[in-house]
This record gives structure tokens, sequence and C-alpha cells, in this order.
């Protein structure tokens, strides 16, 4: 296996009316190709700060950042839009589709950025949203969609362009518990069949028992890598 | 996609759509209609001083404008004359004999411009031979009679039938003086002239001034359109190159009706231009609310790998639908206004009496606009792109955004 993500001594500082918050205090973390992986840890602890770092959302203060082989630091933030379009999928906690296009549209809308041809995209996404269970719904706007078909859609707008990692910041966050099994068992599913490379946060320990790798973060810090998720307080 | 993405994205929020594109529509309606109608008063003003006076287009004496007299005469031929009447555009070619003088009657004395005219020419084309109230007007061979203006008449105590004296010098300088009879008493609403003004035949004129046969102070053409006027000018410039002769607009004719109406669509663009920058401060607020309450949106598609261009093109895209939306409509209803008040025209004599007197230039008080695809796109044009400037000026609000302060 190669690794997807390498990062080395990430240090992130945020700075308002002259108080510094140091949300990351020396990372090191590796993800290899094919990995699916849990992050947790309390409200806080830097979760969401290290997954937009990774995913070029946000810079590090120091540290070395490298995703699929580029390090981010040296990319122009032109490049690093086609990082995000081209390598990594996004899945975010309230789902965040676009409300005026339909599923099928939603699913396509990054292949259409790649500029895959209309007929190509149709039917790579048909294919998915038939794997994820939305088959018959391609026409349905997400106002007419529960929560747990919201983020199915998501999942299937991150997985379509086949990307070398997804990351999903506390997906199973606002849906019900059975949902949130159902949702991991789908990407879970993805990863397994199609060797897409998940880094996921969460809060729930249901959730973090799918994963085959947890790292737990607390006060900016890797506190723990690896091992189960049995005994553990992550508030 | 960006163009379905963009369609759908403005209706997502109908009302606000409307009240948008309704008010692009509104700004663009009066800005036609107001447009169309000054244009309209100013052809009408223009129309109405230039067939009573020397026409669109006149011929004199070179020296003529620089010291007007009747001795600095032109004698156009008859056969250049009918050819420039044969021409298309052209209405009608009227001579003219204009002098100062003094008239006289037992009441007392006044200045007065001495017009000879031809009767049968001024009956179908100037509106002063319509206004005559009391009376009639000349005919051609009306020898010694004139037609006077009511406040001249009211001055100089003179009703139809009664005598009058004009003195005045003749092409060689010599004090000349006719007796005349009044024939009728005009009213133009123009107080210089109703004041100022007497017209008799052309050859009553010409015998008065002493001035030779077939001559005239000037010569006018009368256009069906005055838009000809740039290329029956040019044409005309050509045909009598031979001849000393100077050929001009009436806009170098009457300096100070055409500096009056520059003035006054100086003032009429900055009234519209105000009205124009309200509507469109509305339309900025609306543009603007529509992008700032969308702004997780756009921070998740820049997230997702949209370029900060595509994103400005998506908005770009919506502003254009806006735009078309609400020109078509300001476009349809001020268009159709336009268009109704050209054929039907605003009677606004209630208001303003019969006739409306501007700077001294008569107005009917009926009023028309100008209908011309000119005024229509060209509005259409500038509400437009003024949108689409506004919506240029809103786009940086989208992609300057910290798109993780925004999904945060």
């Amino acid at each position: 296996m190669s690794s997807i993500v390498n990062i080395q001594g990430l240090t992130k500082d945020y700075g308002q009316n002259g108080v510094v918050t140091h949300a990351l205090r020396g990372v090191d973390l590796t993800i290899e190709s094919g990995e699916f992986t849990a992050m947790a840890g309390p409200s806080g602890s830097g979760k969401s700060t290290l997954l937009n770092i990774i995913g070029g959302l946000d810079r590090p203060t120091t540290g070395r950042v490298e995703v699929n082989g580029q390090e981010l630091n040296r990319l122009s933030s032109t490049k690093l839009s086609r990082l995000r379009r081209d390598r990594i999928g996004f899945i975010f906690q309230s789902y965040n589709l676009i409300p005026v296009l339909t599923v099928l549209e939603n699913a396509e809308y990054v292949l259409m950025l790649q500029g895959v041809s209309a007929a190509q995209r149709r039917e790579r996404v048909r294919d998915l949203l038939k794997e994820v269970g939305l088959e018959g719904m391609e026409d349905r706007f997400p106002r007419e969609l529960s929560g747990g078909q919201q983020q199915r859609v998501a999942i299937t707008r991150a997985i379509a362009p086949e990307p070398a990692l997804v990351l999903a910041d506390e997906p199973t966050a606002n849906v019900d518990s059975k949902t949130a099994i159902a949702l991991l068992d789908l990407m879970r599913q993805l990863n397994e069949e199609k060797g897409v490379t998940f880094f996921f946060s969460t809060h729930d320990p249901n959730v973090m028992k799918q994963a085959r790798r947890l790292v737990l973060l607390r006060d900016g810090r890797i506190s723990r890598d690896g091992g189960m998720v049995e005994g553990l307080d992550t508030e | 996609m960006i163009i379905r993405l963009a369609w759908r994205s403005i209706w997502r929020n109908r009302r606000r759509t409307l009240i948008t594109a309704s008010s692009i529509g509104l700004g663009l309606t009066f800005a036609i209609f107001f447009i169309s109608l000054s244009e309209g008063m100013y052809g009408q003003m223009i129309d109405q001083v230039v067939r009573m006076q020397a026409g669109y287009i006149t011929l004199e004496h070179p020296d003529y404008r620089d010291a007007p007299a009747v001795d600095l005469w032109v004698a156009v031929p008859s056969e250049i004359r009918t050819e420039i009447e044969g021409w298309p555009g052209v209405e009608k070619t009227k001579l003219l004999v204009l002098g100062q003088g003094i008239a006289k009657s037992g009441a007392g004395n006044m200045a007065t411009a001495i017009m000879g005219v031809e009767p049968s020419v001024e009956i179908q084309s100037s509106p002063l031979a319509r206004n005559i109230i009391k009376g009639s007007y000349l005919e051609t061979h009306d020898n010694p009679l004139v037609v006077v203006g009511c406040e001249m008449a009211e001055r100089l105590n003179l009703r139809v039938g009664k005598k009058m004296v004009i003195a005045t010098n003749d092409v060689n300088g010599m004090l000349v003086e006719e007796l005349c009879r009044v024939k009728g008493i005009f009213k133009t609403g123009s107080e210089e002239m109703d004041a100022y003004f007497i017209q008799m035949p052309l050859g009553f004129a010409r015998r008065l001034f002493r001035m030779p046969d077939e001559s005239a102070t000037q010569m006018g053409i009368i256009l069906k359109n005055p838009d000809d006027q740039r290329r029956v000018l040019r044409k005309v410039q050509q045909k009598v190159s031979d001849f000393p002769v100077a050929v001009l607009s009436w806009q170098e004719v009457l300096p100070e009706l055409a500096s009056y109406i520059k003035m006054d669509k100086g003032s009429n663009y900055v009234f519209q231009g105000i009205l124009i920058f309200l509507i469109l401060f509305t339309i900025f607020n609306t543009i603007l609310m529509s992008v700032l309450e969308r702004k997780r949106e756009f921070a998740m598609l820049l997230a997702l790998g949209t370029r900060p261009g595509q994103l400005r093109l998506q908005i770009f895209t919506e502003s254009i639908f806006l735009g078309l939306i609400g020109c078509s409509l300001g476009l349809i209803v001020g268009s159709l206004a336009a268009y109704l008040v050209h054929v039907f025209g605003i009677d606004m004599s209630t208001i303003m009496g019969e006739s409306i007197n501007i700077s001294g230039f008569a107005l009917t008080s009926k009023m028309y606009t100008k209908i011309s695809p000119g005024i229509f796109l060209g509005s259409t044009t500038i509400v437009f792109i003024a949108t689409m400037l506004l919506s240029l000026i809103t786009m940086r609000h989208a992609t300057r955004l910290s798109i993780v302060d925004t999904l945060r």
C-alpha cells in the first residue's frame, strides 16, 4: 500500500483579538491507500481543522502535509482547487447538496466540473445511485429526500469522480442511529469493493466500531492511533 | 449545467426574482417612456418652429447669417427647387423674404419682423396658417393684405379689415412705406411670433423691399422625417455647389432653439439618471442579498473544486437571466406605452391650456412620443449593462469568502 496522506509536525493556530488558539499542536499521521479510518475526539480537539487542512480548505501554520504525493503548502489556490476536484471527495455533516439540482445532477456535479461528457457521467452516476440504493430517485430534489437519503447522494457525489481519498466530517451526525449504521455499512462496502480510502470524524462509538483504524485526537494532538474503540471516552 | 443551475437558482426565491425583474422592468419602462416623450416634444417643437420659419434645411446668401438684410437675397432656379421637391424624404420647399420694419397704426408703432411667404405652401406646411383666430389666411395674390399676431393686433388696436402702414428699408437702403390691410389675426402661443411677426404674400414683400422677381432671402426645405436631415443636407450641398448659396441646418439658423433643446436634454438626462440610479440601487440590494444568503452554498461549491471563475460565471448567468426577464418586461411595457402615446397623444390642455410656451417657442398641448428603435434598444442596452455591472460587484462577495469559516 502507498500512503495517500502523509503529515509531519502539523500545527495550526488561530488568532482573534490577540488571543491565540492552538487547534493542532504537532500532528504526525499517515493514511495508506484503501484504509477506512475513523477519527474521534472531544469537541474542539481539532478534528475538523485536521480534515480541512488535509482537504486543502485551510493552510497549516507549520508542518508538512502531503496528499496524493503533492505537498499542499506548495500549491497555489488554483492547484488546491484542482486537487480537491480531482483527488479528494468531501462528505459534509449537513449534506450540503445543491437544493435546485436533482439527485442525479447533484451526484454528477463534480464530474461536470472535471469536464466528463454528459453521457459518461450519467452512466457512471446512475450505476452508483443504484449501488447506494437510490435507484428511481434520480429526478427528485433534495427537499424530497430524508436525511439518510440526502447523505447517500452526498456519498455518491464524493465517490463518483473516483477520488484518491474521501474526507467525511461527522457524516452521520444528523441522522438517527439506524441510518448512521446503514451509511457506515455503505461507506465500508464502497471501501472494500472499490478500494476508496475513507477518513472520517465521528462522535458516535457505534460508528467508530465500523472503522478498521481509529485515530483519537485530544487537545490538538493524536493521543492514540489504532486499536479497538471499546471503553473510549470520546467526550 | 451552470446555465441550468443559474436558471433554477433565480427561481428558488420566486418573490424576490419577480421584485428584481419588476424593478428592472419598471426602470426601463420609465426610461423608454420619458425619453420617447421628451424626444417627441422636442421633435414637435422643432417641427412647428421650422415649418413656420425657414425649414429643416435653409439655402441663403453666404453672408446673410453675419448681417441679415434683404439685399443679401438668393435666386434658386425653379428647376432645382422642383428637383429637390422630388427627392425622397422631402415634403415641400418654401421661399421666404425676411426683413425688419415698423408697423404703424393709429394706436402707435411697433418694431416688426416682416415675413413674405408663399400662402399656398404655408397653408399646407405651416402651423401658423392653421392658427388664424380672426379673419382668414393669405392667398397668393393678396396684395396688399397681411396677417398679424394677436399680441400685435391688441397693442396696435388692429382688427380684420383695418389699415396699417409698414415702414422699412428696401434693398438699396431707401426708406419705403406701404399701406396694407389686416386680413387675419393669428395666435401661435409663441410670444415672439404673436407680438412681432407680420406675414404677407411673397409678391407683396418683394415689392415692399424692391427685390427682383424669383428672389428670396431664404429657400427652406421641409422634410417628412427629421432624421433624414443630414442625408438631404449633403445632397443639397452637392446639388447647389456651383451657386453662391450657403446650405444650413435648422440648428445653424435657429441656434437659440438648438441650445435650448440641448440644455433641456441635459437636465432631462440628469433626472432620468437619478431615477435609474435609484432603481438600480434596489436591484443591487436584491442581487446582493441573494448572493449573501447563499454564501454557505458557494463555500461548499468551492470546497468541491468549483473554480472561483466558474462560480462568478454562475452568478453572472443568474444576472443575465434577471436582466433579460426584467429588460424584456420593460421593453414590452415601455414600448407599448410609448406607442400608444405616439398614436393617440396625451392631451394636456386642461392643465396647460391650448398651447405651451417654452422659452418663446410654442408647443401644442397635445403631446406625442417619438418612437424609434434607437430609443428602445439604447435604453434597454443601458439598463441591461448596468444590471450586469451591478452583478460584477456582488460577485466578489461570493468568491472572496473563507471556505472554512463559512462552512463552520
